[in-house]
């Protein structure tokens, strides 16, 4: 029987277009520092780290946590880095539970960082061009990189794909209203890169295409930044909740899922995103939910796009496939509807630090429950090639 | 040493910076950056994907691979054996050059920096005749300016050869069969040089009328104004931050240039001899719409209102609607205290 595995502490760095005055180093360590303090415990208290760095070459670096355990003071202990595209930092929190679950560890950090944005195109004088073709390299080696592939245009396949089987969904005017809704709730996330970044749902639609279909203001931001929780299992995390004044919330639930990245015949289930779909399933079995809608208050998910972010949530179950324009439509998230959906203003506003970004995602989904006492809450990460990886958790407070 | 040369290279020479640092002060205190690169060359092994690549540099076939027990048929070949019947070999077979799309592809109009110089361009799944899953491929219209609605879900397409190949996958690229005569269909192997390309021409405009003159002349006013606007905004600055481009627009009214040059942006009443590129939009208000950021010059280019004479400008029509957006949210912000 697996152990009950509780968060104790978390925290983020601010997440900035760039930091030109720390390293990956010092946001990791900032990010860990902050973790320690929020569940008022020390470095000598946990017994393992877990980072989340998306890619080697942001970090210019091919081992780019191996300084850190020295800098974060984890000397002569475990650490493990896990690299999953866009999910990493939600893979980064599935072991770092499965490890103190499987009672190896009783406490583990998990710790994301991305510094993304000192790429640099020198042609453009710009640092955009060059962070898409870092991430470019993520794309098939053999088949895709060299014909233009880009995370949005893989994701734009998707959804087009989407689109094709489900042509009254994601209107322009949904996504626009969806993009201005985010744009508002980051408002009251201080960490987050466009806090006071607000949009109508006009400029959105008056925002230029980057890739078809998608407009600029429905895209995710790069940016650079740490995050940090720490895992304890039930009677140590009981024990530190006491002591820090802060209540444990739960990991009921973790489900995780990886596509192909091919498609055609028995290959992909091409229009849909099947690894949020059963990512959930499984988070939801494990965490005993039967109607998401019903159960879960408050939704943390990955918006790399806007259109991406529709789809699923309706893989996820909360609206039909078919509908999901029903979030803003039926005021699913709008405004007194029944969900909270990225309060922290997602990637799309608080920003995309890679490695970071799904503990940030959890960072902000645990604070809102003890917060607003909500009793449970979702987290998505997605990442890779066309959606190909999805990872949901489930947090409960008693 | 390094030094520029006619044959192309793997890192095209324009994109390495000089060996040198900058500071920057943020708060009083100064950091430095510094230029780097993070390269490796390869020469890289194709191993058991060589077959596929070597039939589209050699003799402009498309291969993929039959599975000897399910049967189905892979393009590309990406595996020996099938992973559905617990590793049953597969065997070579050459399917056709004309297939149908899986979905409506995505059209790229930012590009990364290695492919600026191709956008736009779409990059789709094609079913080709003979396959069960899908090739991802380059796509082009031979019609100009690849717009959404010419190639959808179901549009029937061809594989197209680069009279150039080196056996890689970007040897091969599809356009639409509807563009092309029944003789191209029929014939395997079609080359690009083999297709008529149009390339877009600037367009003429008609003698221009009293009113024309008028709404060219209210416009560039409001363009200066504007245009002097956003030299003074510190935000809308950095949108044009070390990009130097001197433009002639013409408009059916007239014509004017624009100077961007590190921050400072202007427009003047003048033909420019040697511009770096070339708009051209009969109606002056296309362009002053996207400067007060109502619509995106971006969409006036795809959607043929406003046209460029080279396509890798589409950069510096980005950076255009980003100077009109920054100075849009200075003056939204400034507005709300
Ligand atoms: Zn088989």
């Amino acid at each position: 029987m697996a152990r009950k595995v509780g968060i104790v502490g978390a925290a983020v760095t601010p997440f900035k277009g760039k930091w030109y005055e720390k390293t990956y180093y010092e946001l990791a360590q900032m990010a860990t520092r902050d973790a320690l303090k929020d569940a008022a415990i020390s470095i000598k208290d946990v017994d393992a780290v877990a980072y989340g760095i998306y890619n080697d070459i942001f970090e210019r670096t091919c081992i780019p946590e191996h300084p850190l355990q020295a800098i974060i003071g984890m000397q002569n202990k475990p650490g493990i880095r896990i690299t999953n595209g866009g999910a990493t930092g939600a893979y980064t929190m599935s072991a770092a539970h499965a490890y103190v679950a499987a009672e190896r560890y009783d406490v583990v950090l998990v710790l994301g960082v991305e510094k993304a944005t000192d790429c640099f195109d020198f042609t453009s004088m710009s640092a955009t061009p060059e962070v898409i073709k870092v991430i470019g390299w993520s794309g098939d080696s053999f088949f895709e990189q060299k014909i233009g592939w880009t995370a949005s245009d893989s994701y734009a396949e998707v959804v087009l794909a989407y689109m094709d089987e489900h042509p009254g969904d994601l209107k322009p005017e949904v996504t626009a209203q969806v993009s201005s809704q985010l744009s508002e709730q980051v408002k009251t996330n201080p960490y987050a890169q466009r806090q006071f970044d607000q949009v109508t749902p006009e400029e959105v639609m008056n925002s230029r295409y980057i890739v078809y279909p998608f407009k600029e203001l429905e895209i995710c931001v790069y940016t650079e930044g740490a995050a940090a929780l720490i895992l304890a299992e039930e009677e140590t995390a009981k024990a530190m909740a006491r002591n820090s004044g802060k209540p444990v919330v739960w990991i009921a639930g973790v489900g995780e899922a990886n596509e192909v990245s091919f498609a055609g015949k028995n290959h992909n289930n091409w229009g849909r995103i099947m690894s949020h779909h059963v990512a959930a399933q499984r988070a939801y079995h494990m965490a005993g939910i039967k109607n998401p809608l019903e159960e879960i208050e408050v939704v943390e998910i990955h918006d790399a796009f806007i259109q991406q972010l529709e789809i699923s949530m309706a893989e996820m179950g909360f609206v039909p496939l078919g509908r999901a324009d029903a979030l803003v439509e039926e005021g699913l998230m709008m405004p007194g509807g029944k969900l909270s959906v990225n309060p922290s203003g997602g990637l799309v506003y608080c920003g995309h630090a890679v490695g970071a970004s799904n503990i940030m995602s959890a960072w902000s989904c645990r604070n809102e429950m003890i917060d607003k006492g909500y009793r449970r809450g979702l987290v998505h990460g997605t990442g890779s090639t066309i959606c190909q990886y999805g990872v949901v958790l489930i947090l409960e407070q008693a | 040493m390094v030094t520029p040369q006619d044959k192309e290279k793997v890192i095209p020479f324009e994109f390495i910076p000089d060996k040198a640092s900058e500071t920057t002060n943020i708060d009083g205190k100064d950091y430095l950056l510094m230029n780097d690169a993070f390269y490796t060359f390869y020469q890289r092994s194709l191993g058991e994907l060589s077959p596929f690549f070597l039939a589209i540099r050699d003799e402009k076939r498309i291969l993929g691979c039959r599975c000897t027990v399910c049967g189905l048929v892979r393009v590309p070949p990406f595996v020996t054996h099938c992973p559905f019947c617990d590793f049953a070999p597969t065997e070579p077979v050459e399917v056709g050059q004309e297939g149908n799309m899986l979905s409506t592809p995505p059209i790229t109009y930012f590009a990364n920096s290695l492919f600026a110089a191709r956008a736009p361009f779409g990059r789709g799944r094609v079913i080709l005749e003979g396959a069960d899953t899908a090739l991802s491929t380059m796509l082009y219209t031979t019609t100009g300016i690849l717009v959404p609605g010419i190639i959808k879900r179901g549009t029937e397409v061809k594989v197209i050869f680069r009279d150039e190949r080196i056996g890689e996958i970007t040897d091969i690229f599809c356009v639409p069969t509807a563009e092309l005569t029944p003789q191209q269909i029929a014939e395997k192997g079609l080359q690009e040089s083999e297709l008529s390309w149009i390339a877009p021409a600037e367009p003429e405009f008609p003698e221009a009328s009293a009113e024309d003159i008028a709404i060219y002349q209210r416009s560039l006013k409001e363009m200066q104004s504007l245009a002097s606007e956003m030299s003074k905004s510190k935000r809308a600055r950095k949108a044009i931050e070390g990009w130097k481009r001197d433009i002639a627009v013409k408009t059916r009214g007239g014509e004017f240039a624009m100077y961007i040059d590190d921050g400072d942006f202007r427009i003047e009443e003048r033909k420019l001899e040697s511009p770096d590129f070339v708009m051209a939009c009969a109606d002056p208000r296309t362009l002053l719409d996207g400067l007060s950021y109502k619509g995106a010059i971006t969409d006036a280019v795809i959607m043929k209102r406003l046209w460029i004479s080279k396509n890798m400008e589409f950069n510096t029509i980005f950076k255009l609607d980003r100077l009109a957006r920054f100075l849009a949210r200075e003056k939204k912000e400034q507005a709300a205290g």
